[in-house]
């Protein structure tokens, strides 16, 4: 268990371009992990090592969310490189979810931008505590002071400055530690050599005032702390003490500073982060027990129980694919045996290894709280492993039905084979992703959960698998279903030439409570044989995945059989589907069938005073307004509004508020579309048919 | 829901020398903790509801989603104390006509309330009829606080009914019967009712009536599962 206090895994959040790649880059230098310092964009090509995808190196900013292990005075780091933007949201969330600290990058220029507040807000939804880093300190216009002001104002943390700065902009040259009460510089070609002083003269007042500020926020954390400020005899251990215990109840936000491309104040943020985060002891986790009806359970993070682990993210190598795992509890050893909860099969555990960005380092044993990676596994991301002894989760089970498609057509012959490479991939990553291929058309669909999760998808194949594709227009998820009961009685008969077909089917159809289909035979005295009900069902299924409204799935509904009748020689069960088809057709329109469109969960995000202005926006889209919550500086305006509605949200919503902004959707239920799109669609469909028919 | 509106709460005020709270007016329910209060506060916000009004529940305690089911749960309660059929109309119903607005993390300003409610107002054309004022403490608001809000309420023409925490050792009252945290407000409240239980369910109690003198036999009493009137 020493070793679990000594392990911290960590996210490095930020506002894209407030540095946080070369930040990466610098802590992977000093703490050995790399022997050469390379730029995000820069000029030799290399590029920064937590950037392994290509799209990455291109832009200078990180989408993926690639794990790297480092070691920093006797602690064990892994750095999760977490994506900044909004958009991603699964790679986000999955990996904030194996966090249990993170360092909140900021610019010593921009400050708290829009992007810093979205990243903190996730943050607060994962109940992650972190530290703040104003990085860039030695830029133009550069002030860390503004920036803790910031935070405290603009995002509501405890924020206390843990440093100050000796010099700014063009002069910063170290910083001033406000617990030991020495000025810190960096030496050597690469600041790798700490050089402590005195505080130089000047900077002595500041210094003390500020400290005075750390003491009085400190000392809400720690009686003893204030006992000892009383009677003047503070130690540096006590202040550290009450900082950690602030810092991992999240109600003090630690602020450090410097400038990671100047490598000034990048060590004592390494040890801030062993210091004030916490290790996998001291976070809660939780997995769904299955056994349970997912109840909740409480883990231990105990090498000796059993195991818990989740596959948080996928990557392709050369080599096959690499699952990176999060131990919650238990171990994983080379040769084990693994179960996956998902589909019970069991793994044999090949090669396990640590990652180092895109490089590797063999291992034979990870303990609960390690960050390890496997390979050759065969596994869809968000998959959790135990070793058979415990049928728990790490997440939900389900898995929401996309609400959007789009054909994509490969614009090249070296495009079609990496398309369905890509596919294959992105698939096994997302869950909420799928792709398939229209029997009609030929074309190949992708759905998912919204018009920029596909667009990221469709990105992604161009710069990772080289695969140019051209898009369709986004086509919505609709759905029909029918409103009332309508009785049918269809006689299939063709006995004319040839062997005869005879199949006659009675009953109704009718709506059914929650939507699922549902087949009853009440067929009495034998009018239609046993055996071919099968083939009278099935046929009432199939014509279920095309409506004959606007050619859409229909929702499930009740079908009764209750009569019929049968020919000795010429009924079969292709008579009878013939006849279930024809009497589908016949009973469906009768049974007033109507369109439903899916309705999104709508949540914005947005700086209080465009609350006004967003909920314009959201009612101009047939939106339907439920709450707003205003937290002080933020708003959060939660909606329902019909997905068709939504393309192209994103933009307008940035323009109406600055930027400062965002939001998320996810479905929520299927409702009945207002007739003038009802009849839009019908329309449309009748369009496509007549052309079909052509 | 003619059914509802003769069994809810509100029903005290048929009692009462207006019939009714009154825009303009604010309303208070005061009671000890756990008694209630926010229970009959969503049944005086179902009671609008049904009648088709629209309805603004401002919570300074809980987020949005606390609030919704807490409605969930008494909606479910009453659809089968009174047998609602037609559930999923009703309930869109409800749902369209109200709006929840949350000022968490002590953000309640009036200021912020008056903008917001403008916001409903012009940008999207929800002209509230009646406000739910929950979770606000008597105890530690200024009384210019609850001078903005009557002054909202005359602003938008709206009735606004508020929660009230009384203490058992707290038993302070004033020479008009009003009790604390209100013996000092009761100028601004049109309406003052006192929830009491009793071992046989929950007595509402006017205290005050819009200025004229309470009759004795202004209360009904409430059956404490379903906080709806029992027959006499």
């Amino acid at each position: 268990m020493d070793d679990i206090q000594k392990l911290r895994n960590i996210g490095i959040s930020a506002h894209i371009d407030s540095g946080k790649t070369t930040l990466t880059e610098r802590i992977l230098y000093y703490t050995q992990r790399i022997f050469a310092i390379h730029e995000v964009k820069g000029k030799d090509g290399v590029g920064a090592k937590m950037d392994s995808m290509e799209l990455e190196k291109e832009r200078g900013i990180t989408i993926s969310s690639a794990a790297t292990h480092c070691e920093w005075d006797d602690h064990k780091i892994n750095v999760i490189d977490t994506p900044g933007h909004v958009d991603f949201t699964i790679e986000v969330e999955r990996s904030l979810r194996v966090l249990d600290g993170s360092i909140l990058v900021l610019c010593a220029v921009g400050g708290v931008q829009s992007q810093s507040m979205t990243v903190d807000r996730q943050m607060n939804r994962y109940r992650v505590p972190r530290l703040a880093f104003v990085n860039k300190c030695d830029r133009s216009g550069a002030n860390p002071y503004r920036v803790v002001n910031q935070l405290r104002e603009r995002l509501n943390h405890n924020a206390v400055l843990m440093q100050i700065p000796v010099g700014l902009e063009g002069d910063f040259s170290g910083v001033v530690d406000l617990v030991s009460m020495k000025a810190v510089y960096f030496d050597g070609e690469y600041g790798e050599i700490v050089r402590t002083e005195e505080i130089p003269s000047p900077l002595l007042d500041e210094a003390n005032a500020r400290r005075e500020e750390l003491l009085d926020a400190a000392s809400m954390f720690s009686d003893a702390l204030t006992e000892a400020i009383l009677e003047e005899r503070v130690s540096e251990g006590l202040i550290s003490q009450a900082v950690r215990k602030g810092s991992l109840l999240r109600q003090l936000t630690p602020v450090f500073i410097g400038s990671a491309y100047k490598n000034i104040g990048v060590q004592p943020l390494l040890d801030a982060v062993n210091q004030y985060l916490p290790s996998p002891t001291e976070v809660e986790n939780f997995a769904l027990n299955l056994d349970q009806g997912q109840a909740e359970v409480k883990l231990s993070s105990n090498p000796d129980d059993p195991l818990v682990a989740l596959a948080f993210k996928l990557e392709v190598t050369r080599y096959g694919q690499l699952t990176h795992l999060r131990i919650y509890q238990g171990s994983i050893g080379k040769g084990d045996d693994l179960i996956n909860v998902r589909d019970r099969k069991k793994i044999k555990v090949g090669r396990l290894v640590r990652m180092h960005a895109d490089e590797m380092e063999d291992i034979t044993r990870a303990v609960a709280g390690d960050i390890v990676a496997l390979f050759g596994v065969d596994c869809f991301s968000g998959d959790t492993f135990t070793d058979g002894r415990l049928n728990y989760s790490m997440s939900s089970i389900f898995v929401p039905e996309p609400v959007i498609s789009l054909t994509i057509s490969p614009a090249d012959h070296k495009s079609q084979t990496n398309v369905s490479k890509a596919l294959n991939r992105f698939v096994k990553e997302d869950p909420t992703f799928r792709s398939h291929v229209d029997q009609e058309s030929g074309e190949t669909i992708i759905s998912g959960m919204g018009e920029l999760h596909l667009e990221i998808y469709v990105e992604r194949m161009k710069r990772e698998f080289g695969a140019d594709v051209m898009t369709g227009i986004p086509q919505v998820a609709y759905r029909e279903a029918i409103s009332r009961r309508a009785e049918f009685d269809y006689l299939h008969k063709k006995q004319t030439g040839g062997s005869g077909q005879y199949g006659r089917v009675g009953g109704y159809m009718e709506p059914s409570d929650d939507n699922v289909y549902e087949f009853v035979n009440q067929v009495k005295g034998g009018a239609i044989p046993t055996e071919f009900m099968p083939a009278v069902d099935k046929a009432f299924q199939s014509c279920l995945k095309e409506g004959l409204l606007i050619g859409f799935p229909v929702l499930g509904m009740r079908v009764v059989v209750n009569d019929g009748q049968f020919h000795a020689v010429d009924s079969s069960e292709r008579a009878f589907n013939y006849a279930a088809i024809g009497a589908f057709k016949q009973s469906y329109l009768k049974a007033k069938p109507v369109i439903l469109e899916p309705v999104m969960k709508v949540s914005v995000e947005c700086p209080s005073e465009f609350q006004g202005n967003v909920m314009a926006s959201i009612n101009q889209r047939r939106g339907l307004i439920v709450s707003s919550a205003e937290d002080g500086v933020f708003t959060t305006v939660e909606a329902e509004v019909p997905l068709a509605e939504m393309f192209g949200y994103a933009t307008t919503l940035r323009s109406l508020t600055q930027g400062k902004a965002e939001f998320t959707m996810e479905f929520s239920r299927y409702s009945k579309a207002p007739a003038a799109v009802a009849e839009e669609l019908k329309a449309e469909f009748r369009d496509r048919v007549k052309k079909g028919k052509k | 829901m003619k059914d509802f509106i003769k069994v809810s709460p509100l029903k005290v005020l048929e009692k009462s020398s207006q019939k009714g709270l009154g825009r303009g007016n604010l309303g208070v329910l005061m009671a000890r903790a756990g008694v209630g209060k926010t229970a009959c506060l969503i049944h005086i916000a179902f009671d609008k509801l049904f009648r088709k009004e629209k309805l603004v529940h401002v919570s300074l305690e809980d987020v949005p989603e606390k609030i919704t089911s807490y409605y969930n749960v008494i909606f479910y309660d009453l659809v089968k104390a009174l047998n609602i059929e037609d559930e999923h109309e009703v309930r869109m119903l409800f749902e369209r006509n109200r709006m929840i607005l949350a000022y968490l993390q002590q953000s309640f300003e009036i200021k912020r309330l008056r903008e917001n409610l403008k916001n409903l107002v012009e940008k999207i054309d929800f002209v509230p009829d009646a406000l739910i004022v929950d979770g606000l403490d008597f105890e530690k608001a200024e009384r210019n606080v609850f001078e903005g809000f009557k002054e909202i309420a005359e602003q938008f023409r709206v009735e606004m009914w508020f929660s009230a925490r009384t203490h058992r050792h707290i038993t302070d009252v004033n020479e008009r019967g009003i009790p604390y945290p209100c013996h000092e407000l009761d100028d601004l409240f049109n309406i003052i009712i006192q929830l009491q239980p009793t071992q046989s369910g929950i007595v509402l109690k006017l205290l005050k009536d819009h200025g004229v003198e309470v009759s004795p036999e202004a209360s009904v009493k409430l059956d404490p599962n379903t906080f709806l009137v029992m027959s006499e």
